[in-house]
């Protein structure tokens, strides 16, 4: 938003670098006596500009021209689905955190996965503090090589493996494989790095310890394998 | 390696101890030149006689006005002038170098003669204690930031963010706490922010004064710790061209810059003169011993222009100058949450490190800063003048961040601060012993951001309105001693637009008032013993920043929320500076003891953990305490003999949170710089020919606050420097070389108040050559 003062132009007149001044001045013709008026009455015009010329006040502007911008970086939701590949039956993880980082406390919420099934698990990243919601998944799309996913479940009987690769057929974590055994109590935790070094010892392969990066997303969910 | 350079040193100053006590040859190759001139018109004051009186040595003014004392012995000296039909007139001189003065003679039979040093100060500052940077200082950190040229005085320290980012610290106090005056003017450039360095061409001023102490009466709000003056360069007064060029290698960065200035005055028109400089640097990536501190280089350019108009009775000026920079932040600085910054720690080296370039790519930074100043003096009699400044500056701001679906070509930070200030005073004289100013200021200023960021702003639009009034009366009283008394009272007010997270529109308005008060004395004991005292109080309003923060702070890896419920901070800061020589003058020493109480001392409290998408980050309250801060600058100097001296700095200081009684964070550890320098005044055509050795020890920062930091403060560090410096005189011109190197064993270290010592160790070795050429003749 623009702001100006009219003062603004009225220095910009008195630059002192103005080459036409300095030739003037240069010619010696005028009289020191001269020259030390015309001073005084330009500064006098400077300083008068500043007194009276005060700076107009349009309607506050200070206050936001608009609402502010929509953050089109936050994600507020990520959405687990896990599909059993028989059943075609989703159960599905999510995490929201409408207002973002900071303010109200995020919601967290889980089913129960049955045992020893076999699934499909999909990711999908939502902003929907926008109206309408922002699909961020479709960002990540774009650039897959620079982002990867990472799994690591704690007590739980619960197995991911990555099910697509980027162009340089390297796992990225949207979609995956999952497979779950007998019952059991514990956590999985979903990371998304940006920027990982996916050539990096073991990342392929899901593990994150090599993998570097910054993390875009580091959620912990509760999981009951009943 | 410590040890035996700290013994070293030890040693040293012990020799230099026991020979300085018996040494026979005394250092007296000082030299006191100058020119004596009539103010009035210009002429030059031949037949002036300058006497010493102490020294029992004269000169009579060539026919050019020239004068020169030769081989003077350090100490303070009487200087008495007298010219034909004029009273002799007396003014005290500490002469510790040879130094060149242009003295002007006010020359009318029927007003009161008076001896007028052209280098006029802002202000007197009288009690507090306070160092001048000059030019020759100065240049031997060409190239480098203001911080890094600021600390080369005690009690200065910096407040980094990678290589690239420094903030000057004074008694650790920095950023809001400190006042820095650009050409006179409240430099307003964002400095709220740790990683907002201050946008200041460091090659637009040739002298830079620190004033350590509490200075509001004087300066105004945010005057608590201390205030940093770049002081206007004085503009040529006769006809004649001259100029300087100076150029800068560096190596660690493999960059350089250089610099441009043209002045001169008119012929015909005396008492009028202008000056025009240009700067520019380019480094690229810095180098740690090891690897390289990826994406951090830097782009500065800066322009100044200055013309002015100067008689007996009316002095104007005109200033502008532009200054521009573009700098990186450490690439393996960038995380996105508390597991990225443990891996960072727990790696010890950066996670990113690519091959050198000069590229500069997200997370990066750029910054624009425009000054206007006018100003105007008018002398209503011989001792009464009015003087009236205004400026306009504006600040733009953007910072990139790492983005997704190509956006990190967008800037995630775009802020515009504008700001007027303006001030009138009277200075006035009643009489001999009582004399002073008074004065009003004024600040109008408004801080936009520019929309189209897609973020949420980190600060909200704000106008800002501040008006004061000001007194200070300085009393002479008698030939030693000298008090100066001062008050002011200032009224600000805030009118904040923001919107919340729901999207209603907030228009909070805040109002704040507040008084300083001051007292200080200069006390000259004797000749070779100096006092300054000084007790003076300083606030500081709340700024926007910590009033209306709200959400995650990428760089800190934290969550802060401000609160507008916080007061302005109030300080109370007492100074004792004692300047000393010893055995002629051979020995000096200069000691400042300080203590400051801070009542609604403003910080981050942690306040337990919030989750995120991205995890959970820690919760840092804005909240407020009272805090004491107190320490020691020491300074000692020894000329050993005519060629050989050592000089050493040590500061010392203590922060304590009194409300919760622990140590405060981020306080500078205990530091000291000892120099060995070789110096010859003169051989052949080579002068000020100067070789020296430095050995700067940081000792570890044991008093912290527990659980603010991420990692435990890193260990102490010793870096070893070298230095040579040498001029030739060509006829009119003159040319000054002089290298300069630091962290000569490439040593790895880290420092504690870096605050990306979490990602990568402080820069390896760095050599760097500059040279300074003038020509025509500096009058």
């Amino acid at each position: 938003m623009e702001w100006t003062c009219p003062f603004g132009s009225g220095l910009a007149s008195a630059d002192p670098v103005d080459p036409r001044v300095v030739r003037e001045l240069a010619s010696g013709t005028k009289e020191r006596r001269n020259f030390a008026r015309t001073m005084k009455q330009l500064i006098l015009v400077l300083f008068v500009a500043i007194t009276f010329a005060s700076c107009k006040k349009d309607d506050d502007p200070i206050v936001p021209v608009q609402p502010p911008a929509n953050e089109e970086e936050v994600i507020t939701t990520l959405v687990l689905t896990f599909t059993d590949i028989d059943s075609f039956e989703d159960h599905v993880f999510r995490f929201t955190d409408l207002d973002g980082d900071g303010g109200n406390a995020p919601v967290i919420e889980v089913e129960d996965l049955p045992g020893n099934r076999d699934f499909a698990v999909f990711i999908s990243l939502l902003n929907e503090s926008v109206s309408p919601t922002q699909n961020i998944t479709t960002q990540i799309e774009d650039e897959l090589e620079q982002h990867q996913f990472f799994f690591q479940t704690v007590g739980v009987n619960l197995t991911m493996s990555y099910g697509d690769e980027d162009a340089n057929l390297q796992p990225v974590g949207l979609i995956n494989n999952s497979m779950t055994l007998s019952p059991s109590t514990g956590t999985l935790k979903v990371t998304l790095r940006h920027n990982p070094d996916k050539s990096a010892s073991g990342v392929s392969s899901g593990d994150i310890t090599n993998a570097g990066g910054d993390t875009d997303i580091e959620v912990t969910f509760p999981v009951v394998i009943i | 390696m410590l040890k035996p350079w700290l013994l070293g040193c030890l040693f040293l100053l012990i020799i230099s101890f026991t020979t300085g006590v018996q040494g026979q040859d005394v250092i007296c190759e000082l030299d006191f030149t100058g020119t004596v001139t009539d103010e009035h018109d210009g002429t030059p004051l031949s037949y002036a006689n300058v006497l010493l009186v102490e020294a029992e040595r004269s000169a009579i003014a060539d026919v050019d006005g020239y004068f020169s004392i030769t081989d003077l012995c350090p100490g303070t000296f009487t200087l008495r002038v007298a010219h034909l039909g004029c009273e002799p007139i007396e003014r005290q001189l500490v002469l510790l170098k040879s130094i060149r003065m242009d003295l002007f003679l006010e020359h009318h039979s029927e007003e009161l003669h008076d001896l007028e040093v052209i280098r006029e100060r802002p202000d007197e500052n009288v009690g507090q204690p306070n160092t001048e940077l000059d030019k020759h200082t100065m240049e031997k950190s060409t190239g480098r930031s203001i911080a890094e040229v600021l600390a080369a005085v005690p009690g200065v320290t910096i407040l980094s963010t990678g290589p690239t980012i420094g903030k000057p610290m004074i008694h650790g106090l920095s950023g809001n706490r400190i006042l820095m005056l650009n050409q006179g003017i409240r430099q307003e450039d964002q400095q709220w922010g740790t990683e907002h360095a201050p946008n200041l061409d460091p090659f637009s001023s040739d002298r830079i004064t620190v004033v350590k102490g509490a200075a509001s009466v004087q300066y105004g709000s945010d005057a608590i710790g201390g205030v940093i003056i770049t002081e206007p360069v004085d503009l040529p007064r006769t006809a004649g061209i001259n100029g300087e060029l100076r150029g800068v290698g560096i190596l660690n960065g493999r960059g350089g810059g250089g610099n441009a200035m043209l002045q001169g005055g008119l012929k015909g028109l005396r008492g009028f003169g202008w000056r025009v400089q240009g700067s520019g640097k380019l480094v690229g990536d810095s180098e740690a011993p090891g690897y390289t501190l990826s994406n951090t280089g830097t782009r500065e350019q800066g322009a100044s222009a200055t013309m002015g108009y100067r008689d007996l009775r009316f002095r104007s000026t005109l200033y502008f100058s532009w200054f521009q920079r573009e700098l990186g932040i450490l690439r393996a600085s960038h995380i996105g949450n508390l597991t990225d910054l443990d891996n960072a720690i727990s790696t010890g080296t950066p996670w990113y490190v690519a091959d050198f370039t000069y590229d500069i790519d997200a997370p990066r930074q750029t910054s624009d800063h425009l000054l206007a100043k006018a100003e105007m003096d008018y002398a209503l009699t011989e001792r009464n003048r009015i003087v009236v400044t205004y400026a306009y500056q504006t600040d733009s701001r953007k910072e990139y961040d790492i983005r997704r679906g190509g956006r990190s070509a967008l800037p995630a930070l775009d802020i515009g601060l504008t700001t007027h200030t303006a001030d009138a005073s009277f200075k006035h004289w009643i009489g001999k012993h009582i004399h002073g100013r008074a004065g009003l200021s004024g600040l109008f200023q408004r801080n936009i951001n520019e929309p189209g960021t897609g973020i949420r702003p980190l600060i909200p639009n704000y106008q800002k309105e501040s008006g004061g009034v000001y007194l200070i009366e300085h009393l002479p009283l008698g030939d030693r001693l000298e008090l100066e008394a001062g008050a002011r009272l200032e009224n600000t007010s805030l009118r904040i637009a923001k919107y919340d997270v729901s999207g209603t529109l907030l228009q909070p308005e805040l109002e704040y008032t507040n008084h300083a008060l001051g007292i200080g004395a200069n006390w000259s004991i004797k000749d070779s013993l100096n006092v300054r005292f000084n007790i003076s109080t300083a606030y500081r309003p709340p700024h926007v920043s910590e009033l209306y923060s709200e959400g995650l702070h990428h760089g800190a890896a934290a969550i802060e929320v401000g609160n507008d419920q916080l007061d302005s901070e109030r300080s109370l800061k007492g100074t004792i500076d004692i300047e000393a020589l010893w055995f002629k003058g051979r020995l000096r020493t200069d000691l400042t003891f300080y203590t400051d109480k801070i009542g609604n001392y403003i910080y981050l409290r942690p306040a337990g953990q919030q989750l995120t998408i991205r995890g959970a980050f820690p919760v840092f309250n804005y909240v407020s305490t009272d805090a004491l801060l107190y320490g020691l600058d020491a300074t000692l100097q020894v000329a050993v003999t005519s060629r050989w001296s050592v000089r050493s700095r040590t500061s010392i200081v203590r922060g304590r949170d009194l409300g919760m009684d622990l140590w405060l964070f981020q306080i500078p550890s205990d530091r000291t710089e000892t120099t060995l320098l070789y110096t010859i005044v003169k051989t052949g055509n080579w002068r000020e020919i100067e070789l020296g050795f430095t050995s700067n020890y940081v000792a570890q920062q044991r008093r912290i606050p527990p659980g603010l930091d991420y990692a435990p403060p890193p260990g102490s560090y010793h870096l070893m420097g070298f230095q040579a410096s040498v001029t030739r005189k060509l006829r009119n011109n003159e040319v000054r070389i002089g290298l300069q190197a630091s962290n000569l064993f490439n040593t790895t270290y880290r420092d504690y108040m870096d605050r990306f010592r979490y990602y990568a160790a402080a820069r390896g070795m760095d050599v760097s050559l500059w040279v300074r050429f003038g020509f025509g003749r500096p009058r």
